[in-house]
């Protein structure tokens, strides 16, 4: 006999006024299984797993949970029946520390928490086990954003959710951090917890899947058991036709003419400094910087951008400086930058797209938005390419799009890319890096700040790398750079060491 | 431009069907007549020439103070010392008029309408440079320096700007002909009122054509993105803060002037405060703030007469007020949860 589903959902359906976000969506969870959701940016994955865990009630059909309809009315509600969900945008208070927000999201924590009361303890249980690295008493602002992603999940699973749902969570961890994961996931649901793993990698659903839902355009359209399809058979089904990733970074110009200089940078901010960092892109070069988040690769970022003040140091393009040497000081960084979180950092969700795409025209004093913005949404594939629509209304990836075709829309001196393709899908990764490595190929100095280890062997000429605030290493990528070799480095520890 | 379309209609009626309501209420929680009462009302606030002109001269401060909170509003600041602006505006215009009692009028207003605008300017520049620099909350520091100003009057009127003639009455000389603004024959309404309207348009196009209201726009937005375009937040604050300052400072002078005759302890009755909650109200939309400002006049005026003439208690006007904007808070949200798909 089959064992009986703990959540069922039946010809579910959600529509968004005119737009069907889900369309008759069937599938089952069972206890102790791992199910990834598979699918592109707006396919409907994220919206499927929040009618479950009561955000939206669903337009058609029902959900039944332990084969009863589903009475459950919102997250908190959902909380108390055991689903928990783990959003891509977090809901950690930033001012508090991490003992603090799994307390306050404790349904056990009891009036008086103080830190000798006893009965407290048992809040950092799962924090110790996923996390041991994470200080407790460190306010969460100081975290990076995967620790930030831990702590979260810790949240969830100290309610004893029977069904845990991550939302993308591998997006912002490091390989390392994705790989830990990976077993925790194993782990819980080995514990009998029913997880759902809604993400657009195949790594995740190769490392850690029993089941294989694929969504496209609101609807499921495959699934499967592990092993059942091959990765190239998921992938046509996700993206509906047969593309496969290809990098080619472009070819490097015979003489290197040194373009963008970070001279001797020296910089300070709460809990990160950055010491004597020097680095120089050439014209037409991509480098690589690579790190594990919180190693400083977010302030260098400002620095570079002219956001944070430099204790001391340059960074000169062109001729010109960069660098701001003090808070009141503003000016408008002439390099194309994509920044880590657009929603946060890159653009102004109460204007609409098109206004989003001319801030540099508006900013300057212009009023009109430029005339080629249809153009440019067409190009990057925002989602969807109205340009009179309201920023706020766009998903994470397509913010982040909307971003990509603002910085690479027109040619840059230089390019300085953040983590540019997170939270894409597929097709969308392939015309980030297209553009930007267009954007070397006309003479850019690109410096490129990822985590994704495959993807900078793949598509970068060198490859730096940051750690504890400083430039640990510069490697020319011949060929012979592996992830075990660069996360060694990034980790400061031996080759040996990591293999254990 | 304002959107007329069947939602607004819907919110405005529904405001004005509770706000009559609440009000029927309270007055039969005071036990008078609530039909009546109300026809009161409506009759001191708008039942003839008089009642207008009333109406109009408790619209005029509460308009400017409105437009000095919509200024730094817009940026998404929450400055709540129009009060304090209005008292510094109105010492600082007192001072032209102290100094040079004998000028003419041609003189004697633009000098003392610019120097209350610079003395409100300075009131808000003190907080503006506080938060750009120093990352001092604006809200605080306004708040309390409202205090502030309120008793550098009292210190004024009390010691070295007392009329010697007024036998221990506080308050300065009676202000020379010249130093009146001018107002419609026999009424109260002034020039304030004009300046208040013209700075409600001229404003509205600020904030929505132009250079700077694009600025504004993103700063407001994401002060992040305005920074990394080159646009300075710091700078912004100071300008924004200081402009709303000179607005308030020239309803001070204006009671002073055209509605007291004198500097004297209490030129304001909460204007500051009315006028922050219009503007919040209206979202800081100048030409919202006209038409919410002259209906928050209208039951200032007309509350004041009430209470004169029907014998309700003097707290009535403050809570009718309270009310007023409680409801009309309340309403659209109310409303908007209503709507079939909304979502929590």
């Amino acid at each position: 006999m089959m064992p009986k589903a703990i959540a069922c959902f039946e010809n579910v359906s959600r529509r968004f006024g005119d737009l069907v976000a889900v369309n008759d969506a069937n599938l089952e969870l069972f206890q102790g299984d791992v199910t990834a959701i598979l699918g592109e940016n707006g396919a409907g994955k994220s919206t499927l797993m929040k009618l479950l865990y009561g955000v939206y009630p669903p337009s058609n059909g029902r959900i039944l949970i332990d084969g009863e309809p589903s009475a459950i009315t919102g997250p908190a509600d959902a909380m108390s029946n055991g689903v928990g969900m783990v959003f891509q945008n977090f809901s950690l208070f930033p001012a508090l520390t991490v003992r603090e927000n799994l307390l306050l999201a404790w349904p056990k924590t009891p009036f008086w928490a103080s830190e000798r009361n006893k009965g407290t303890s048992e809040v950092l249980a799962n924090l110790t086990r996923l996390a041991p690295h994470i200080n407790p008493h460190s306010k969460v602002a100081n975290l990076s954003v995967g620790e930030q992603q831990l702590v979260e999940l810790c949240k969830v699973l100290n309610i004893s959710a029977r069904i845990v749902i991550l939302d993308e969570p591998t997006s912002v961890l490091t390989p390392a951090e994705a790989r830990h994961l990976h077993g925790f996931i194993r782990q819980i649901a080995g514990e009998g917890v029913s997880v759902v793993f809604i993400t657009h990698k195949l790594v995740d659903v190769e490392a850690c899947a029993d089941k294989i839902a694929i969504m496209r355009q609101g609807k499921i359209v495959d699934v499967s058991i592990r092993g059942q399809r091959s990765m190239s058979e998921i992938v046509t089904l996700m993206m509906g036709s047969d593309v496969k990733r290809t990098m080619s970074p472009p070819a490097l110009p015979k003489k290197p003419v040194e373009r963008l200089f970070l001279n001797k940078i020296c910089a300070d901010a709460p809990g990160m400094s950055l010491k004597n960092i020097s680095l120089s892109v050439a014209s037409g070069e991509v480098v690589g910087l690579a790190g594990v988040a919180g190693n400083g690769q977010a302030l260098l970022a400002e620095v570079i951008a002219g956001i944070h003040p430099v204790t001391s140091g340059d960074v000169v393009l062109d001729g010109q400086n960069l660098v701001r040497r003090n808070q009141m000081e503003t000016l408008a960084t002439p390099l194309g930058y994509i920044p880590e979180q657009p929603r946060e950092n890159a653009v102004v969700e109460s204007m609409t797209l098109a206004q989003n795409l001319s801030l540099r025209t508006l900013a300057s004093g212009g009023i009109d938005v430029n005339s080629d913005v249809q153009a440019l949404l067409t190009r990057f594939h925002v989602n969807p390419p109205e340009k009179d629509r309201q920023a706020s209304t766009l998903s994470g990836g397509n913010l982040q799009k909307l971003v990509s075709a603002r910085e690479f829309g027109s040619p840059r001196a230089a390019i300085l890319a953040c983590y540019p393709t997170m939270g894409l899908d597929l097709s969308a990764i392939q015309t980030i890096y297209l553009e930007m490595f267009a954007q070397a190929e006309a003479g850019a100095a690109v410096l490129w700040i990822s985590e994704d280890l495959d993807d900078l062997i793949a598509g970068a000429h060198r490859i730096a790398i940051i750690r504890e605030g400083q430039v640990v290493a510069v490697k020319i990528n011949d060929g012979s750079l592996t992830r075990d070799k660069l996360g060694a480095l990034m980790t400061g520890m031996n080759l040996d060491e990591l293999v254990a | 431009m304002m959107q007329v379309n069947r939602d607004s209609i819907l919110v405005v009626s529904a405001t004005i069907l509770a706000f009559f309501l609440l009000m029927v209420g309270f007055f039969m929680l005071l036990g008078k007549p609530p039909f009546e009462m109300i026809g009161m009302l409506l009759t001191y606030a708008l039942g003839d020439g008089y009642s207008i002109s009333q109406t109009l001269a408790k619209t005029t401060p509460i308009l400017l103070c409105a437009l000095a909170a919509a200024v730094p509003g817009r940026l998404g600041l929450i400055s709540v010392g129009a009060e304090g602006q209005l008292y510094a505006g109105a010492i600082t215009g007192t001072a032209v008029v102290l100094a040079a009692p004998g000028l003419p009028a041609a003189l004697m207003l633009p000098a003392m309408l610019t120097s209350a605008a610079l003395g409100g300017a300075f009131y808000g520049y003190v907080p503006g440079i506080l938060r750009a620099r120093l990352h001092i909350n604006e809200t605080i520091t306004t708040l309390l320096l409202n205090y502030v100003t309120v008793l550098w009057v009292n210190a004024l009127v009390f010691g070295p700007w007392k009329d010697p003639a007024s036998q221990g009455w506080p308050a300065t000389i009676s202000f020379p002909q010249a130093a009146i603004l001018p107002a419609l024959p026999a009424s109260r309404i002034h020039l304030g009122l004009l300046i208040g309207i013209a700075l409600a348009i001229a404003l509205h196009f600020f904030f929505t054509r132009g250079a700077s209201a694009q600025k504004i726009r993103i700063l407001a937005g994401n002060r992040k993105v305005g920074e990394m375009f080159g646009l300075n937040f710091g700078t912004w604050v100071i300008m924004l803060m200081a402009m709303g300052g000179a607005i308030a400072g020239i309803a001070g002078i204006a009671e002073v002037s055209a509605i007291q005759g004198r500097l004297q302890p209490t030129i304001s009755i909460g204007y500051g405060l009315t006028g922050f909650l219009v503007s919040w109200l209206s979202r800081h939309q100048p030409l919202i703030i006209l038409p919410v400002a002259f209906l928050v006049g209208g039951l200032v005026a007309a509350s004041d007469a009430l209470q004169l003439f029907a014998k309700v208690p003097a707290a009535s006007a403050i809570i009718l007020q309270g009310l007023l904007f409680a409801v009309a808070l309340a309403v659209p949200g109310f409303i908007k949860s209503m709507r079939p798909g909304y979502e929590r």
